[in-house]
């Protein structure tokens, strides 16, 4: 267990920097000029120049990336272009507003799924379970930004019950998570309906159906258990899906988060914020599918032996 | 009677729609109190040096202030400065400073600060150094009495030095944190205080109670809260959650109208929408042709289409807007706008170039049969630039030429259009240009003079004209207003006849607040000065807004 850890550890360093090494020279392939988007659009280019200069945006590329990497090894990942702000204490408040918002919404979604999935399953091919699939037919096929903008006019514009944007307190976590968390969760009800379905079929269940155990007992405790790993799998996944549908959402209710922060580095060519940003997304991603692996080996025994 | 009525009831209504949003009952009596909650967007640093954009302006107005400020009647008023003058030679500009203002760390405001603010813009290359131009360096003559030094004569200086970013920051804290912490915690001289930021989230000002001017402001804070969504924006002025929303849509305009407790107002920007003609390029180095691309271009519709009718205004001059000094109306008697929609025009001018269509097949031909093609480049931003861009296509392929339309990403859309001569791959350019200051000076010099070719200016047409040339350096120089005027005026008959470009409407803008708010302006440059608003606390309550 420790030795998976530890490897994945390691792994997440390598990774972290080619991903860094990579996004460096992609930045510098595509066109556009950080120092004319600093100066604005009508400068002129000596002031362009001196900004160049400024930010060492003048040095030859090797010797940019050599400097990057090495601050980068220290721990420092270098000064916003835009805000001169040093990148890790923007991305950190920011990682933190986004890991709010995905975990409430995950936690939501995960609830939610399970609980109308086994329901589903449980009363497969009956009037609940047509019921349980049309809404998660209905959740796959909104977008976010439709359910998210209709929650703002009539929760908050018409009834006037929930604020619209910001995070200051609990109520205004409400709709974002709701949004964020119900679309996720339609997804992950017919993964679990079909898993329970299939868990449900099984002999064990039968004769377990056959020695009188209640039913609720066979849905929740055995069946459940036994459809839990691809479950497990698809939540993990599930996550970036809510990490990217965050950046969404955080648009949408003006929420303080890292999405939207990548979103508008990117467009304004700040590459220092932009490696900062994308450099977390991808540990968050990496740990959280650690995470599942170690979850995997709880949920099935045999894995570890392996 | 009632038809009287109604035409007065209209001629105010255009009116006010051409003065600077005042926003509020001017016999009412001020209120002291309360928080007012705006909408913003600060995308850069705080630092005035650093960010000469609208939203960064917006914010850092609250806390500093300008040595003189600009009118609503384009008139120079005093600020930091108390008065002025020009030495003969006009080559020095001494102000006399007022007495006892305090900056928010306790350092004394006096013409030393004011010195080292303009010396270190000079030396560090702030972002406007290119409206210092001219500027060799400024002396502190006493306490209060300091002096602008120039190379040369430039009627411009004053006027630049109302821009908001020009304000005067405390050296004192420049020194101990540099522009990193200044940028995210301005210390000025003006009416707020910054309390609290946080990037991308929000800025709290709290009311200066040291302030020089006694008895003001009357708001206790400000708070500005960075709302990137424009339909997030709206629906929170509309549930009270904020008090003010910029940037309203045109087709959201008579949607929040019918809202009792909405305040809308349109103003005209010093922003027009234009199209870069490459002038190297043939045959638009013939201003026959750049003409008749003028002419084939159905401004009106555009405003109707793109704009709702409301969010554009025609142009009546090329590039200055009614808001700037020298402006004159220019259109020929009769028309709607310069260059007003005319085909046959048009199709005329192209002839007298040597274009016609030879083959019958409906394109263009020169003498040696090659048709008439060109490359329209667009971003997909701006408001609406994208649908003006399309537009203007299909008014092209109307008269018969071949257009290819491009969309780039805005930042590589951005860098495409700041290379020279030789680099520049464009025929056409979709952009806007903005006269900042609302002095005519920028577009003179810096925006059509020979000398600011990309990539030192912002001359992307490569245009080139020595009349126009000599006309801008005259008016940059002389100190006579009425003098100054008129070659400003002779400036855009000259540009008339060369068309460096395709003019395209003025774009407006339009704020939406609650109506309790008052004595709040909002600005053709964009800003939105909310320094010495109150507001009506019975009126608030009465819309249920408890905040």
């Amino acid at each position: 267990m420790l030795k998976l850890i530890l490897n994945r550890l390691a792994f997440m360093v390598v990774a972290g920097l080619l991903l860094l090494t990579f996004l460096f020279f992609l930045f510098h392939a595509i066109p556009g000029d950080p120092a004319r988007l600093i100066a604005g659009d009508s400068a002129p280019e000596a002031l362009v120049e001196s900004i160049r200069q400024a930010y060492g945006l003048d040095q030859p590329l090797v010797t940019q990336y050599t400097t990057y990497m090495r601050r980068v090894l220290q721990g420092d990942f270098g000064l916003s272009n835009f805000s001169r702000q040093p990148v890790l204490q923007i991305v950190g408040p920011r990682l933190l507003n986004t890991a709010k918002l995905a975990g409430w919404s995950m936690l939501l979604a995960m609830s939610v799924s399970l609980l109308l999935g086994s329901l589903s399953a449980m009363y497969w091919d009956r009037p609940l379970d047509r019921g349980i699939t049309a809404f998660s037919l209905a959740g796959i096929c909104t977008p976010i930004f439709v359910t998210g903008i209709l929650g703002i006019y009539f929760f908050g514009v018409h009834l006037r019950w929930l604020p619209i944007g910001g995070m200051s307190t609990w109520k205004h976590y409400i709709m974002p998570v709701m949004t964020l968390g119900l679309a996720q969760a339609a997804g992950f009800t017919r993964m679990v309906r079909a898993c329970m379905i299939d868990a449900l079929g099984r002999d064990f269940i039968t004769t377990a159906r056959s020695k009188g155990v209640p039913e609720r007992t066979i849905v929740f405790k055995h069946g459940l258990r036994n459809a839990l790993l691809p479950i497990i799998t698809f939540f993990g996944l599930g996550l970036g899906h809510t990490l990217g549908g965050a950046a969404v959402a955080e648009s949408i209710f003006n929420w303080p988060g890292l999405g939207r922060l990548m979103v508008d580095s990117i467009l304004t060519r700040d590459l220092p914020l932009t490696q900062g940003c994308i450099f977390f997304f991808a540990m968050v991603f990496i740990l959280v599918n650690l995470m599942v692996d170690l979850l995997y080996r709880w949920a099935d025994p045999r894995l570890a032996n392996d | 009677m009632r038809y009287y009525a109604r035409m007065a009831a209209a001629a105010a209504l255009m009116a006010s729609a051409f003065i600077p949003a005042s926003v509020g009952a001017q016999d009412a009596k001020p209120q002291y109190g309360g928080e007012l909650v705006l909408t913003g967007q600060l995308d850069k640093t705080m630092f005035p040096g650093r960010n000469t954009d609208a939203g960064g302006m917006d914010v850092y107005l609250n806390a500093c202030e300008n040595l003189v400020t600009m009118a609503a009647d384009r008139t120079m008023q005093p600020a930091l400065a108390k008065s002025w003058s020009l030495s003969d030679d006009q080559k020095t500009i001494t102000f006399q400073l007022n007495e006892g203002i305090q900056f928010h760390d306790g350092t004394p405001f006096n013409a030393e600060a004011v010195a080292f603010v303009f010396n270190e813009a000079l030396a560090k290359k702030f972002l406007y150094v290119s409206l210092l131009e001219g500027l060799e360096k400024v002396v502190a003559d006493s306490e209060y009495q300091v002096s602008f030094k120039l190379s040369k004569p430039s009627a411009a200086l004053i006027p630049n030095l109302a821009y908001r970013t020009m304000c005067i920051f405390s050296p004192t804290a420049y020194k101990a944190v540099g522009e990193e912490g200044l940028g995210s915690k301005i210390i000025g001289t003006g009416p707020f205080v910054v309390d609290s930021y946080v990037k991308g989230e929000h800025v709290r000002f709290k009311r200066n109670e040291n302030y020089w001017q006694k008895g003001k402001p009357y708001l206790d804070s400000i708070r500005i809260l960075f709302v990137p969504d424009v339909t997030t924006r709206l629906a929170m002025l509309e549930s009270g959650d904020v008090d003010r929303a910029q940037g309203v849509p045109d087709f959201d305009i008579p949607r929040l109208q019918s809202e009792e407790n909405l305040k809308v107002s349109t103003i005209p920007s010093l922003q027009q929408n234009y199209v870069v003609i490459n002038n190297l390029k043939k045959p638009f180095d013939d201003p026959r042709v750049r003409q008749a691309l003028n002419y084939a271009v159905d401004k009106a519709g555009i405003v109707k289409s793109v704009f709702a009718g409301t969010g554009a205004t025609l142009s009546q001059a090329p590039t200055l807007t009614p808001g700037v000094f020298g402006f004159a109306d220019m259109r020929e008697p009769g028309k709607n706008t310069i260059f007003a929609y005319d085909v046959e025009k048009a199709k005329d001018l192209l002839k007298q170039a040597g274009y016609e269509d030879r083959n019958g097949d409906k394109v263009l031909e020169n003498a040696q049969g090659e048709p008439l093609s060109l490359k329209l480049w667009t971003r997909k931003t701006g408001k609406g630039e994208y649908q003006i861009a399309q537009l203007i296509q299909a008014f092209l392929e109307k008269i018969g030429m071949k257009v290819e339309l491009t969309v780039l990403e805005s930042a590589t859309f951005s860098a495409s259009l700041s290379l020279g001569p030789q680099e520049a791959k464009y025929d056409l350019a979709l952009l806007a240009w903005t006269v900042p200051t609302a002095d005519p000076d920028e577009p003179m010099m810096y925006m059509t003079h020979t000398k600011a070719w990309k990539p030192a200016g912002a001359n992307r047409m490569f245009f080139s004209h020595p009349e126009t040339d000599r006309l801008a350096e005259l008016a940059h120089a002389e100190p006579d207003q009425k003098k100054r005027a008129e070659y400003v005026r002779l400036w855009m008959a000259e540009l008339l006849k060369q068309a460096p470009v395709i003019y395209l409407p003025t774009v407006n803008l339009t704020e939406a607040y609650r109506t309790y708010v008052h004595g709040a302006q909002y600005m053709p440059a964009g800003t939105y000065d909310a320094t010495m608003a109150w507001i009506d606390k019975a009126a608030k309550k009465e819309q249920g807004i408890s905040r």
